[in-house]
């Protein structure tokens, strides 16, 4: 049990960090994708994915862990949870790892989306939702074969190199760029301490950053007995099960989303970027409606922006794959609506007035 | 002449989606200055003012975890 704390707790407060610190966030980089024009922090997730795919391919071989893509995969589920989650997490404004950092770092609405997120994933899970769930999930016709590798009838060395090709490709072009000078806060430290807690991290660093901390969660997860890597939907849900039934015990996954709160809170304090902050009706509302829209499709498609968009990917699964493609079209479509229409909106009007 | 947008409170991305649209209220020369307290923003605003081209004069914490930046319309 102390493995499983000290371990899961370390680990999920790395995370934490590294989002906080980075402003990594998925949510926003795929929306971003869409309403600004830019992919950097798309191209940071193929970075990270490629990290993690390399060092799980030399742990698997060294025997170290046993990461597999799994043998079928629900691909109507997933399909239809994973656009569900992706509309929920732009009105919650945040993924489901993101909730866990934003409570950590003071928001209100983070903590609401984490709420609404956590229960509708437990009622879909084993509550009344659960056979519902199923009869998309389990039926034969409903799933397909998992492992790209398999389906290609190629080895997951051959998919790295593909993939390292592809990264390189776009993190060259994007680092190639020229640089442009943007305004800093005055920094207070300097050193060491000025990198670590003040200095802006390029999104590919962050990147890496997360990509080396999922290929060491994995056989630290494994060695408690649970063989998987980074995860939000289900460790979350279990603690709600855990707090509410009492029956389960906790495992290393409820303490890593214990911990990416205490490593955000830790790292917001330290950069003076904590605050208490409160939230509106309409935040609130938004808040709700997007966490249970992520705890339906998370559980539905089976993973979120973490699960399937970090962890699967890398093991090359489809699920991985097109759960993290059908995300993005949830938030693009969900994205074309909360921000532009309501900005063409705006500039007509204001256009209207200046005249 | 300057122009206050408060987004104090407001999440990421509002913040710099409605520094866009207020942005284009103002005249050449004149300042926009915005205060905010969402994190990402220390990050995106002075961004998106650099690729824009437009000089951001100021930036600077008001309090822990609240901000404020001006910027000089292009």
């Amino acid at each position: 049990m102390f493995y499983i704390v000290t371990t899961g707790i370390l680990t999920g407060a790395a995370l934490g960090f590294v989002f906080q610190r980075g402003k990594f966030c998925l949510t926003g980089g795929f929306r971003d994708m869409l309403i600004s024009k830019d992919n950097r922090i798309f191209y940071a997730l193929l970075l990270a994915i490629l990290v993690q795919a390399t060092g799980l391919l030399i742990l698997n071989s060294l025997g170290i862990t046993n990461a597999t893509a799994g043998a079928t995969f629900p691909w109507l589920a997933l399909m239809l949870g994973s656009f569900m989650f992706g509309v929920g997490i732009i009105l919650a404004g945040g993924c489901a790892g993101g909730t866990w950092q934003k409570a950590g770092q003071g928001n209100f609405n983070g903590w609401i989306a984490l709420f609404s997120f956590a229960l509708m994933a437990t009622i879909m899970r084993i509550g009344p939702l659960r056979s519902f769930r199923e009869s998309l999930q389990l039926p034969e016709h409903l799933r397909a074969n998992n492992s790209i590798a398999d389906t290609f009838g190629i080895s997951n060395l051959i998919l790295v190199i593909l993939l390292s090709i592809i990264v390189l490709f776009f993190v060259i072009r994007e680092l190639r760029k020229p640089k442009i000078k943007i305004a800093t806060l005055k920094p207070k430290r300097t050193g060491f301490l000025h990198l670590l807690l003040e200095k802006r991290w390029h999104p590919f660093f962050t990147a890496i950053m997360i990509g080396i901390i999922g290929v060491i969660a994995w056989p630290i997860s494994a060695f408690s007995g649970r063989n998987s890597g980074l995860g939000i939907t289900t460790p979350t849900s279990q603690i709600l099960e855990y707090l509410v039934l009492g029956e389960s015990s906790l495992n290393w996954g409820n303490f890593l989303v214990i911990g990416i709160l205490i490593g955000a809170f830790v790292c917001s304090k330290l950069t003076g970027e904590f605050r208490f902050r409160t939230v509106d009706a309409k935040g609130a509302i938004n808040s709700t409606v997007g966490g249970f829209m992520m705890g339906f499709g998370a559980t539905l498609g089976v993973g979120c922006t973490i699960g399937n968009g970090l962890v699967g990917t890398s093991l090359f699964s489809w699920q991985g794959w097109i759960g993290t493609l059908f995300i993005m079209l949830g938030v693009w479509v969900a994205s074309y609506f909360v921000y532009i229409l309501p900005r063409n909106k705006k500039v007509k009007m204001n256009v209207a007035i200046s005249k | 002449m300057e122009k206050l947008l408060d987004a104090v409170g407001k999440l990421c991305p509002i913040p710099l989606e409605e520094a866009k649209i207020e942005i284009e209220t103002i005249n050449s020369g004149d300042l926009l200055r915005i205060d905010f307290d969402c994190p990402e923003a220390t990050e995106n605003l002075p961004r998106w003012a650099a690729e824009s081209g437009h000089e951001v004069t100021n930036f600077d914490t008001i309090s822990e975890g609240v901000w404020t930046v001006s910027i000089k319309k292009k």
